[in-house]
């Protein structure tokens, strides 16, 4: 942990580029991107009263203007982030930030730097220690021979040419290469092993001396210099993946097509990150997020949902998943002794899955595995047979939270197409027609953004709701009724959303006003915010309110105090525009979200809430 | 390109093979017109179960060589740990560089480009004084050998026997 944190400090100074990638050109060192903020800083402090009112307009305006393109849902934005998103710039940054600091510790070329951490996950305070406690452990283990003085060829001047080890032919030496030792070879040999090694894939970053029994490394430097345009492109990409694939604090975002990393901050706590792409999805299991629904329950759910259900039955027929990266591995040569293909490279035993290391002679040697049968007599691989079964008894139940789950699903994907076309056509357009700035239809969005987070939510109860146990009637009914309520909210807020705005967009609402529609689509959407609020809560404490339903009150009003503050915090619009009246004259609670008739003017449930 | 220096890498060595020949194998090519085919005859060493027999192999060369192994089958009866049924042998050093990156197969061990002809037939040589159970292509006999040693060197007897008649 120690040494993640200091990784942190060494890095700290670049740490925000990620957020930054437009500013990459204008500053080509840490140094300068910091003096450059500095800067903007100092003019906003040099505003005197009423521009620095203008200006705060000007930066709330500007974060809308975020939120109105980004598609994140707006209160994930100004919180301080456990992870940074990076581009392919800021990784190669932070590798370059690193390489250097390496390199002039230890005083070692940028090329040798590179190996080496590139050996220890790119951990710079790692790379640090394991180097001062034993140097020559760390060189042998990557293969950093010390230049020794170069061949015997300085002695014989006379000596023009050396024979190739590879083509037999003779070249003159100051045509040959060599990595840090002391194996010529010529260069169209050096091209075409850099070449198949860089064909084969990432395994081309830790390709050694051609000479079976030398163990010297080759670095990026020798190859970049030899090969061509498009391995040289295939081989910097390696090594950017290798910062990302070696690293555990990174990972790829899984969407497709997106290019960018996450990067988690260590001591930070992470469940759902949202990538500059727009894709949310789950730190731990690299899923769409699914928050309020456990990681379990949503592998369970997907694999149960693989439309592949034929891939599927092969692949559990004839593979079998790597014990430590899950990738499915096919046996069809060979003894039992697998090793996963990198950046894995774990060693098993393909019988009993547990680490080759574990394994030998003892227990069978390669073909056989003393463990593997004593676990079958214990009956331990029935169970896979067993849910086969049951899954298969309770079709029925499944079809009914599968359609649910999958119109949620294209619910989800519509309204994320149509917060497009209003971010793109229709903001615009509303805009010009009722004279009103880009900053006050913020309420669109974020109404948008709360029926694809609510969608998003509604979805994922559906897995939870069919993994409910049977005999926990009360929980199930209490799941229920917070779904069906959180439900109906949405329905009555996306049918506002999709359906009014035509409305106003066509003209032909002249009966109801633009300010009426604002006021009751905004109290839409916090009402619904606050229902799905307390069913997130109510999933996260496992239903607990079952067993003590005191608990209920005060574990919702204090969420929704905490969201208030926050809310009065961005922006102070919303105090007023929360308050809806519906057909039948109900007002909604903002604290309890109780549906008042509209004669009272204090919550009658909550007696929170008094109606202005 | 790669094809050229494939061809004229092979054909150097096999002119270097015919010049000077190296004890314990010969070698030449099936066809004329295709130097990726090679003929090799393999003796058995002395002082090991296979001494005397003449076991013939082929060699076949990928258009990349030497950057890719080539594969070695014998064509003669074979009975050892490292030779599977078919006659493939499966030695480390026929293993592409790309089988096994870092695994656990020792570099010095896996294909390298500086292998010829010439060494890679004295690792087969070499594989069959000293056979290595740890990884076996054929089970039965690795078993064998290891746990009835008097009917695997019957058996090899025999193929010696088979294999000098054929001769």
């Amino acid at each position: 942990m120690e040494s993640e944190e200091d990784m942190l400090d060494a890095r700290s100074a670049t740490s925000d580029d990620g957020f930054y990638p437009n500013n990459d050109d204008e500053c080509d060192s840490d140094r300068m991107s910091m003096g450059y903020r500095y800067e903007e800083e100092d003019d906003d402090d040099g505003m005197d009263g009423d521009e620095d009112a203008y200006e705060d307009d000007f930066l709330q305006y500007g974060s809308d203007e975020d939120a109105l393109h980004s598609g994140r849902p707006s209160y994930t934005g100004r919180q301080q982030l456990p992870y940074t998103v990076l581009t392919e710039e800021a990784i190669t940054e932070r590798q370059d930030a690193a390489i250097e600091s390496v390199a002039s510790v230890l005083s070692i070329s940028r090329a040798q730097a590179c190996l080496i951490l590139r050996k220890h996950e790119w951990c710079v305070s790692r790379v640090n220690e394991e180097w001062f406690a034993d140097e020559s452990r760390v060189r042998n283990c990557v293969g950093l021979i010390e230049k020794s003085i170069k061949p015997s060829m300085t002695g014989q001047r006379d000596i023009r040419e050396i024979k190739c080890g590879i083509c037999l032919e003779y070249h003159r030496i100051e045509t040959m290469q060599a990595c840090c030792c002391d194996h010529y070879f010529c260069q169209s040999c050096w091209r075409a092993y850099a070449h198949t090694a860089i064909c084969d894939g990432p395994g081309c970053l830790s390709l050694r001396c051609p000479n079976p029994d030398c163990n010297a490394a080759v670095g990026d430097e020798l190859i970049l210099k030899l090969v061509l345009e498009e391995d040289k492109r295939k081989y910097r990409h390696y090594i950017t993946r290798s910062y990302v694939e070696e690293n555990r604090r990174a990972k790829w975002c899984p969407a497709p097509g997106c290019e960018y990393a996450i990067e988690f901050t260590p001591g930070g706590d992470i469940q759902d990150v949202t990538c500059n792409c727009g894709h949310n999805f789950c730190w731990n299991c690299s899923e769409e997020a699914h928050r309020p629904v456990e990681c379990v329950t949503v592998e369970r759910w997907i694999l149960k949902n693989s439309a592949e259900s034929e891939n599927m039955n092969w692949i559990l027929a004839n593979s079998k998943p790597c014990p430590k990266c899950k990738r499915p591995i096919e046996k069809n040569l060979g003894c039992m002794h697998i090793t996963c293909t990198p950046p894995c490279k774990f060693e098993f035993c393909w019988l009993c899955l547990g680490a080759w290391s574990e394994h030998g002679e003892r227990t069978g040697g390669f073909y056989a595995c003393n463990r593997y049968e004593a676990e079958k007599k214990e009956g331990k691989h029935d169970e896979t047979e067993r849910r086969r079964e049951m899954a298969k008894n309770s079709l029925e139940r499944y079809t009914h939270y599968y359609e649910r789950w999958a119109s949620n699903e294209q619910s989800k994907a519509k309204a994320l197409s149509d917060l497009k076309q209003l971010q793109i056509t229709q903001l615009e357009k509303l805009s010009d027609k009722h004279s009103l700035p880009m900053s006050q239809l913020k309420f669109l969005v974020e109404a948008w953004l709360q029926i694809v987070e609510c969608r998003r939510v509604l979805k994922w109860t559906y897995a939870y709701g069919y993994y409910l146990p049977e005999n926990e009637a009360t929980k199930k009914q209490f799941f229920e009724y917070l779904q069906g309520q959180a439900e109906t909210a949405l329905e009555r807020l996306h049918q506002c959303a999709e359906k009014e705005v035509k409305a106003h967009l066509d003209g032909d609402a002249s009966n109801v006003t633009f300010t009426d529609f604002r006021t009751k689509l905004a109290g839409l959407t916090s009402v619904t915010k606050n229902y799905f609020q307390r069913l997130v809560d109510a999933f996260e404490n496992g239903l607990a309110e079952v067993k003590d339903s005191t608990a209920v009150n005060t574990t919702v009003q204090a969420s929704v105090k905490g969201k208030c503050s926050r809310s009065k915090a961005s922006s102070s619009r919303s105090n007023n525009a929360s308050r809806v009246v519906d057909d039948e004259g109900h007002w909604y609670c903002r604290h309890c979200t109780f549906a008042n008739t509209g004669c009272s003017t204090t919550c009658s449930m909550c007696h929170l809430e008094t109606m202005i | 390109m790669a094809d050229t220096q494939a061809s004229l890498l092979l054909r150097k060595q096999l002119k270097d093979l015919t010049r000077r020949p190296v004890e314990g194998f010969s070698a030449g090519l099936v066809d004329d017109s295709n130097i990726f085919e090679w003929n090799v005859t393999i003796i058995g060493p002395p002082d090991t179960l296979y001494e005397g027999g003449f076991f013939n192999a082929i060699m076949s060369f990928p258009a990349n060589y030497p950057n890719s192994p080539p594969s070695v089958r014998f064509t003669s009866e074979m009975w050892h740990p490292n030779v599977y049924p078919d006659g493939r042998v499966c030695i480390s050093i026929l293993h592409a560089p790309g089988d096994d990156p870092s695994g656990y197969e020792l570099a010095s061990e896996r294909w390298s480009p500086v292998h010829t002809v010439e060494t890679i037939l004295l690792s087969i040589i070499a594989m069959l004084s000293s056979p290595n159970d740890e990884s076996p292509a054929n089970i039965d006999a690795a078993k064998q050998w290891r746990d009835a040693r008097d009917e695997f060197k019957k058996k090899v007897s025999r193929i010696v026997r088979q294999s000098q008649e054929a001769f």
